[in-house]
């Protein structure tokens, strides 16, 4: 049962990496278009460029020419006839200056946008263009809040249960051991040394979970991992990363938390039924 | 050495172990406390090494009040009281050595002072030939004499024997017997609780009679007269 609540747990950090990890790459992938008129002076683009590199939030400012954006719309249309004909007909290039803003957060694009309301820019602006990836984002968020939730509860009742057996352990320990714990007691044995085979069992007990945790966990990192990285794109998503440099802090903090749940329950279970 | 004052240890309030009882029983002192059963006398001995705490008045043992003694302090005075039981109490699966030494080994006494204590007082009982042997291969007298043994590892200034013949033959129960004697010429306080008539009247030392839980008579050299 104490290994069931250290994989319980581990498995939610695992599916916390696992969200932060794909909230990074699709905030990665949101930007800003901003479409500005095809009349709009360089020296406009330019200062557009260097107020949006001064703000907190921008992470990144990439500037498109006119003609650089005709020549995109050309390859990207390269076999539409239609289109392409059209262009023909206009005679010039429709195409403004364009500037392609990356923030650090979904959250940023809000004050992004506000913020190319400038007036001194502002009317040179033709069109922004920018999905609402943050819906996406809190969806996400949305989803792994339930699933952790659920993590919790099942975390809270295996530990629930842990304890239970823990308790049972060791009445059944004072049970099989009570003629030589009065022995003790008869010749003057401490409380401590009473208790102290009981204790060490337990911390014996947690260690060997958390040691089970860690031989289940590295495997079972190692083979679905791959999996993952495949739904990013063939990025690494960096479970086994994080579980390496990180291991010592996991492990060693659900050892000590593990340590001090067992402790308790046998300090209780020996209050009751070991009369010392 | 022990002084009870108005000691009284009520089970239930219509339940009365002990009642009322008073005595003193002076260092190097070898008391025997007889009376039926159901006298009181086994309440009496766990009154004096704190397995029962008392109902009402005083109990002292070497000038330590032990009334209200602490949970924590239980062991201290343990290892001052040497205890022996009808049932011997030995650990079966240890042998007679391991038996004896397991009382040091609590208390945190070295190795090699385990190693110096326990063929002495093993030599004291006269089993320092048997010390390898389990308890199962012993007969009821030597078991006991390994429990007087390991009740002695401590030094202690008082030994209480509650019943240690009650499991043992005639010839055994008169080794036993002289062995406390023994014990108690090298200066050792002896209270022993019994019902047998033979060795209270072959000690002539002091009786104490239980009735009730009161004390109904207290003899210097006494008689078993119930």
């Amino acid at each position: 049962m104490l290994l069931l609540t250290l994989l319980t747990v581990n498995t939610l950090l695992v599916m916390n990496v696992i969200t932060e990890r794909a909230i990074d790459l699709v905030e990665d992938r949101i930007e800003v278009s901003v479409y500005f008129q095809d009349y709009t002076e360089d020296t406009t683009i330019t200062s557009a460029v260097a107020y949006l590199r001064s703000l907190a939030q921008v992470r990144d400012v990439q500037t498109i020419s006119a003609d650089e954006a005709y020549e995109q719309f050309l390859e990207r249309h390269e076999g539409d006839e239609d289109i392409l004909a059209s262009l023909e007909e206009l005679g010039e290039n429709p195409f403004g200056p364009t500037l392609v803003i990356k923030a650090y957060s979904a959250e940023d694009f809000e004050i992004i946008i506000d913020a190319l309301d400038n007036p001194q820019f502002a009317d040179e602006i033709r069109e922004k263009d920018f999905s609402n990836y943050e819906e996406v984002i809190d969806r996400i968020r949305e989803t792994t809040d339930r699933v952790r939730g659920f993590g919790i509860a099942l975390s809270a009742i295996f530990l629930f249960f842990a304890i239970l057996i823990v308790f049972n352990t060791v009445r059944i320990g004072i049970f099989i051991h009570r003629e030589e714990i009065g022995i003790m007691r008869l010749v003057g044995a401490s409380n401590w040394f009473i208790k102290a085979p009981f204790l060490l069992e337990m911390i014996f007990l947690s260690l060997m979970s958390v040691g089970l945790a860690v031989g289940i966990m590295y495997p079972v990192l190692a083979i679905i991992e791959p999996r993952f990285n495949l739904y990013f794109g063939g990025q690494s998503v960096g479970l086994i990363q994080y579980f390496s440099e990180n291991g010592l802090l996991i492990f060693g903090g659900q050892f000590l938390i593990l340590v001090l749940i067992t402790l308790f329950s046998t300090s209780l279970a020996m209050r009751k039924f070991l009369k010392v | 050495m022990i002084r009870l004052k108005n000691v009284s240890k009520l089970y239930h309030p219509n339940i009365v172990g002990v009642d009322e009882v008073s005595l003193h029983i002076r260092p190097g002192e070898f008391v025997s406390i007889v009376g039926q059963s159901g006298t009181g006398k086994s309440t009496l001995a766990k009154l004096l090494f704190a397995e029962e705490r008392p109902s009402r008045g005083k109990i002292e043992i070497g000038g330590w009040d032990i009334t209200d003694i602490r949970d924590r302090d239980i062991p201290t005075l343990r290892r001052q009281i040497g205890v022996v039981f009808q049932d011997f109490k030995l650990l079966q699966k240890k042998t007679v050595y391991e038996n004896i030494a397991f009382a040091l080994q609590v208390a945190g006494v070295t190795p090699s002072r385990i190693r110096d204590v326990v063929p002495r007082v093993l030599s004291i009982v006269n089993l320092d030939e048997k010390l390898h042997r389990y308890p199962k291969q012993l007969s009821g007298g030597e078991q006991q004499r390994v429990a007087i043994a390991r009740a002695l590892v401590h030094s202690p200034k008082v030994l209480v024997a509650d019943e240690p013949t009650g499991n043992l033959d005639t010839l055994n129960s008169r080794e036993i017997v002289d062995l406390l004697s023994k014990i108690n010429e090298f200066g050792t306080t002896i209270v022993l609780v019994t019902h047998d008539r033979e060795i209270v009247n072959r000690l002539r030392k002091r009786v104490i009679t239980l009735e009730d839980g009161k004390i109904s008579s207290d003899v210097e050299e006494g008689r078993y007269k119930l």
